[in-house]
C-alpha cells in the first residue's frame, strides 16, 4: 500500500495534467481549472511550509552533529526567525502591528529586503566575473582544431556585441549576430530535441509507473 | 623559457586586481555609448510598438538581484515604451524574491512619466494605466490559468486590492485581451510561456534574458515564438536606444553607461586568453 498508493496518485494526476490539452470538453476543463486554482495552491502552500521545516531540520541537525562550517547555520536560523517576526508582524513596509521603526531608523522587510537582500545577492554574483576571467586564462588553450575553431568564435561573439565591434567594422557584429543565429541554432535545437524527447519517455515512464526511484529504495 | 612559462601561470590575484580597475572605473565615471540596434531588439520594440490599443502588455519580472544588472534595465526601457505610447501594462512576478525589484523599476518609470505630467490624463494612473498583480504561488498555474481568467488567478493585486475593482482589470479579462507577454528572466520562464501561454492560448511571447543563457533561446527567436529577444545588458542598451531615438523618452540609460565597464572587461579576458595562449605555443615549441 506504501509503494501503491503515491503509484496510483501519479498516475491519475498525471494523467489529468495530459487531458485539458486534447480534450475541450467543459467537465475536463473545469476539473483542470479546480486543480489549478483551488488544489494546487494549497498543496503548494503546504509544500512551502514543509520546505520551510526541512531547512530548519537540516541546519539543526548540522549544529548539533558540528558538521563542517556549522557555525554558519546559526545565521541562518537567526535570520530565518528575525524576518519571519518582522515579516508576519511587521508588515512588507512597516504597517503591521510590530512596531518597525526606531526614531528614523526602519527594519521593516522591505528595507531587508534593499539594503541586505538586493546587495548580497548582486555581490555574490559579480564575484563569477573574477572566477570567469580567471577560468577563461587558465583553461581556453587552442589545443585542438576543435578548441581553435571555439576560441575565433568566442572572440568574435564577444567583440561583436560591445559598441567596439561596430566601430571596428559593421560586419563584425552582423557576423557574430549570425554565429548566434545559426551554428547555435542548429546545435542548441538538436540538443533540445533529444532533451525533449527524454523529457517525455521519462515523464511517460513516471506516470505509467515503470519508472520507481523517485520513491526512494532504487526501484525495488 | 621562464618567460613562457610566466606567460601561462599570471597569479590570479593580479587578474582579480586589473579587472576590479577595468570594471569599476568606467562605472565611477559613466559615460552613455550609443549602439547599432540588431534585428532581435528591432522585432521586440516594433512588436511592443504594434500592441493595439484595447490590448495590454504583460511584463513578467523574474529577476532577481543577482541578474538585476542585465534585465532591470530591460524593464525600463519596455515600461518607458509602453507607458509612452499608452500601452496597458499588467506585471506580474512568477516568483517571490523579483517582487521587490518589480515595485522599484515600477515606481521609477511612472515617478518620470508623472513629474513632467501636465494632466490627469498625462499622467501614469495605478489601476487605470497599469496594475501589478504581484505573486500568486506556481509560474505554471498562473500561465495557464491566465489564458481563462486573470482576475481569477490573481483575485487581489500586490497591493491588498480587490482585481475585479481595477477599471484596468475589467477591460483585460484573459489573453484575448493581451497583446504580448514580456517575460524578464535569467531561468526557463519564456519557454514555459511559450508552452503553456502560446502553445495552448496563441498569445505572443517576447523576452528579456541574461547573456549567459542567451544561447538556448534563440532557436525561439528563430521559428517566430518568441517575437523579439533582448539579450544581456547589449540588448538593454540597445532597447534604451531606440525607445530613446523613435519615441523621444529620456531617462537614465543604466545599460548604455555599463557598456565601457563590459567593453573594457571582454578585451582585457580576450587579452589574457591570448596571453596564455602565447605562452602556451613558446613553451611547447622550445620542450
Amino acid at each position: 500500500m506504501q509503494r501503491t498508493f503515491p503509484l496510483v496518485l501519479v498516475f491519475v494526476f498525471g494523467i489529468l495534467g495530459i487531458l485539458p490539452f486534447i480534450i475541450p470538453h467543459p467537465v475536463v476543463q473545469n476539473t483542470n481549472d479546480f486543480l489549478l486554482n483551488v488544489f494546487l495552491k494549497i498543496l503548494l502552500a503546504f509544500a512551502l511550509v514543509l520546505g520551510l521545516g526541512s531547512l530548519l531540520k537540516v541546519h539543526m541537525d548540522k549544529i548539533k552533529r558540528k558538521r563542517e562550517n556549522w557555525q554558519y547555520s546559526w545565521v541562518l536560523i537567526g535570520t530565518f526567525i528575525v524576518t519571519s517576526i518582522i515579516g508576519l508582524f511587521g508588515g512588507v513596509d512597516g504597517s503591521g502591528i510590530l512596531p518597525t521603526h526606531i526614531g528614523s531608523f526602519s527594519f521593516d522587510i522591505w528595507t531587508i529586503y534593499n539594503n541586505v537582500e538586493v546587495p548580497l545577492g548582486a555581490t555574490m554574483f559579480a564575484l563569477l566575473a573574477f572566477f570567469m576571467a580567471s577560468a577563461a586564462y587558465r583553461a581556453f588553450r587552442a589545443r585542438s582544431f576543435e578548441a581553435t575553431l571555439l576560441l575565433i568564435s568566442a572572440f568574435i561573439v564577444m567583440i561583436g556585441v560591445l559598441p567596439l565591434g561596430n566601430r571596428i567594422s559593421p560586419y563584425i557584429p552582423s557576423f557574430a549576430q549570425w554565429i548566434m543565429d545559426v551554428p547555435n541554432v542548429a546545435g542548441q535545437r538538436g540538443i533540445q530535441f533529444g532533451v525533449a524527447l527524454g523529457a517525455m519517455a521519462t515523464a511517460l515512464k513516471i506516470i505509467l509507473g515503470i519508472e520507481r526511484s523517485w520513491l526512494g529504495g532504487g526501484g525495488s | 623559457m621562464k618567460l613562457f612559462d610566466a606567460l601561462t601561470k599570471v597569479d590570479r590575484r593580479i587578474i582579480y586586481i586589473i579587472l576590479l580597475v577595468v570594471v569599476t572605473l568606467p562605472l565611477i565615471f559613466p559615460s552613455a555609448q550609443s549602439v547599432r540596434v540588431m534585428p532581435p531588439v528591432e522585432k521586440f520594440f516594433n512588436a511592443v510598438d504594434s500592441i493595439p490599443p484595447d490590448k495590454a502588455l504583460i511584463v513578467d519580472f523574474d529577476y532577481t538581484p543577482q541578474d538585476m544588472p542585465e534585465l532591470e534595465p530591460m524593464g525600463i526601457a519596455i515600461l518607458r515604451h509602453a507607458f509612452k505610447k499608452r500601452i496597458k501594462v499588467l506585471a506580474v512576478s512568477l516568483y517571490v524574491q523579483p517582487l521587490g525589484l518589480a515595485v522599484r523599476a515600477l515606481q521609477q518609470v511612472t515617478e518620470e512619466f508623472n513629474s513632467v505630467a501636465t494632466s490627469n490624463a498625462d499622467s501614469i494612473i495605478y489601476g487605470r494605466d497599469y496594475v501589478f498583480l504581484g505573486w500568486q504561488v506556481g509560474p505554471v498555474n498562473a500561465m495557464l490559468t491566465m489564458g481563462e481568467s486573470i482576475a481569477r488567478f490573481y483575485p487581489v493585486d500586490y497591493y491588498g486590492n480587490r482585481t475585479d475593482t481595477l477599471p484596468l482589470m475589467r477591460e483585460i479579462k484573459n489573453y484575448r485581451n493581451v497583446g504580448l507577454v514580456t517575460s524578464l528572466s535569467p531561468s526557463d520562464i519564456p519557454k514555459y510561456w511559450v508552452a503553456y501561454a502560446q502553445n495552448r492560448f496563441g498569445v505572443r511571447v517576447s523576452s528579456g534574458i541574461t547573456s549567459v543563457s542567451a544561447s538556448e533561446f534563440y532557436p525561439y527567436l528563430q521559428t517566430g515564438q518568441f517575437s523579439g529577444m533582448l539579450v544581456g545588458m547589449k540588448g538593454a542598451a540597445e532597447y534604451e536606444e531606440i525607445v530613446e531615438q523613435n519615441l523621444n523618452v529620456k531617462g537614465r540609460r543604466k545599460a548604455s553607461e555599463s557598456l565601457p565597464s563590459l567593453t573594457y572587461a571582454h578585451l582585457l579576458i580576450i587579452a589574457f586568453i591570448v596571453i596564455g595562449n602565447v605562452g602556451y605555443f613558446l613553451s611547447r615549441r622550445h620542450k
